[in-house]
């Protein structure tokens, strides 16, 4: 037997999976060849060293749990160490940072997504139904749900306070043109004086009916609007008059 | 009675009924002759296109408008003692008459009454603080009158796409025919409103009396209209409801005739 014979031979020489002819032969070739002895045992100590782990790996079996927390502990660890170092001093920085759950996340973006949605809805609405059935002359039975709900949390008017803030504008309005009208009367004839005047008389008739009707039924639409109407009647006349 | 005394008074009523007589003439003769004085006229003509433009501001007086079958425009007015200034502008199709404007300043102006004569198809606006106003036989784009105070407002033959008539105190009669698509406001403080139109126009209507709750409809009446807010307003449509007609009489009645 030669070397090379050997040294292909010594894996299954080791095994103990060669028969008694061959393994009298291998061993006949070590006694002679120190090069083929020497690979022997270091391929003998391989072996030996792998069983050894293999039976030190059945006894002990590893813990992933266990090295999972090892090596999480090591993480947060230096995470800590990392953002102390980068996080300034409370007093010199301000506000401090919101730390949400997911939960809390999850909620804000819902109402912050409800509130636009509510608030594009709204000025879609106004957009594109300015015209529409006067908020001003509303009465709360005709408020739809949702109008409702905005009265109540304070994002619009009731239509009583629109119709209230609407008249007291008027009114201002109405007495700037009077005081107008009171500087130019004198240089009108005595027909368009009287004529004037019984207008404006008809016209405040008009009112006081409709505020009659108003106290006594603060929801009647149809007095909301036509106090409305009379009232813009009336700075119109005394708009016209003035410029006279 | 004794009979000279009878005698007497035979020879004398005739002569005093003479005398009378003369004298009515001569008084009747100077008070035309200071009307004649004091009234001043004003008379001018425009060339017209077929849709022309007149808008008048009036300070007090009636103003007449009349379509007729003419590519022009005449104005012709009266004016009463102070005379107003009447300075009409024709500029790109449409003719101004501003006696607010042209008068602004002045204490005591007279009355102006015009009549103005216009083609059929003209758009007219007009307007007055105090007096009468009325249109007839025109079939244009519009035609306003606004009376700021007092006065009655006559539409008749009227056949125009947009009608609005607003007054104070007095009365606002509509006569014409209502246009598919067509806009007619009219609106009073205190008058009654009345609407003459053929039994079959379509409309969507909205009239308001809210005082006197006296709305008529006539032979309107069986169209899909009906009567809310305790009777001070009929809604509803007529025909296919293709014209909008508002109507709002604070302190009056509104009534439907048959045209």
């Amino acid at each position: 037997m030669n070397c090379v014979e050997c040294k292909t031979r010594l894996e299954e020489f080791l095994a103990g999976k060669l028969d008694h002819e061959g393994r009298s032969a291998i061993i006949a070739h070590l006694i002679t060849c120190d090069a083929c002895t020497l690979e022997c045992s270091r391929l003998a100590e391989l072996i030996d060293a792998f069983d050894r782990s293999r039976e030190e790996s059945v006894l002990e079996p590893p813990n992933p749990s266990a090295i999972w927390r090892r090596i999480s502990n090591t993480i947060e660890q230096e995470l800590r160490a990392n953002s102390k170092a980068d996080r300034p001093d409370p007093e010199i920085e301000g506000p401090r940072r919101w730390t949400l759950s997911m939960r809390q996340l999850l909620l804000s973006v819902a109402a912050i997504s409800l509130t636009s949605s509510l608030l594009t809805i709204v000025g879609i609405k106004n957009y594109f139904d300015p015209g529409g059935p006067d908020f001003v002359s509303r009465s709360v039975e005709t408020q739809t749900t949702f109008e409702k709900l905005l009265s109540r949390v304070g994002l619009t008017e009731t239509p009583q306070e629109a119709r209230e803030r609407r008249l007291r504008e008027q009114q201002a309005a109405i007495e700037y043109w009077s005081r107008r009208v009171a500087a130019r009367r004198a240089f009108w004839d005595e027909k368009l004086r009287r004529g004037f005047d019984r207008n404006l008389q008809a016209i405040d008739q008009a009112v006081i009916e409709y505020q009659r009707s108003l106290e006594q039924n603060p929801d009647d639409e149809l007095s909301g609007e036509m106090l409305d109407s009379v009232m813009n009647e009336k700075m119109s006349l005394l708009r016209e008059f003035a410029e006279l | 009675m004794p009979a000279f005394i009878r005698s007497s008074c035979r020879r004398i009523i005739p002569l005093r009924a003479t005398k009378v007589a003369t004298l009515c003439l001569i008084i009747w003769a100077a008070g035309a002759a200071v009307d004649a004085a004091a009234q001043r006229r004003f008379n001018r003509s425009y060339p017209a296109g077929q849709n022309v433009r007149l808008q008048l501001l009036n300070r007090s007086g009636t103003v007449t408008v009349e379509g007729w079958n003419r590519q022009e425009v005449s104005i012709s007015a009266f004016l009463e003692a102070p005379a107003a200034t009447i300075e009409p502008q024709s500029l790109s199709g449409t003719i101004y008459i501003n006696l607010v404007r042209d008068n602004q300043g002045r204490g005591d102006v007279g009355s102006v009454n015009f009549l103005i004569r216009v083609p059929f198809e003209a758009f007219v606006d007009i307007e007055t603080k105090i007096g009468n106003l009325s249109v007839t036989n025109v079939r244009g784009g519009l035609v306003r009158a606004h009376i700021t105070t007092e006065g009655d407002i006559t539409l008749t033959n009227i056949e125009a796409d947009n009608v609005s008539a607003q007054n104070g105190i007095g009365d606002i009669f509509f006569d014409g025919i209502l246009q598919p698509n067509g806009n007619y406001r009219f609106a009073s403080i205190s008058g009654n409103i009345s609407i003459r139109i053929p039994l079959g126009s379509s409309f969507r209507l909205v009239a308001t009396a809210p005082s006197t709750r006296n709305i008529s409809l006539g032979n309107f009446s069986g169209e899909h209209l009906r009567f809310v807010g305790d009777g001070r307003r009929v809604a509803g449509t007529a025909g296919d409801g293709s014209a909008t007609l508002t109507i709002t009489n604070q302190r009056g009645t509104i009534s439907f005739l048959r045209r």
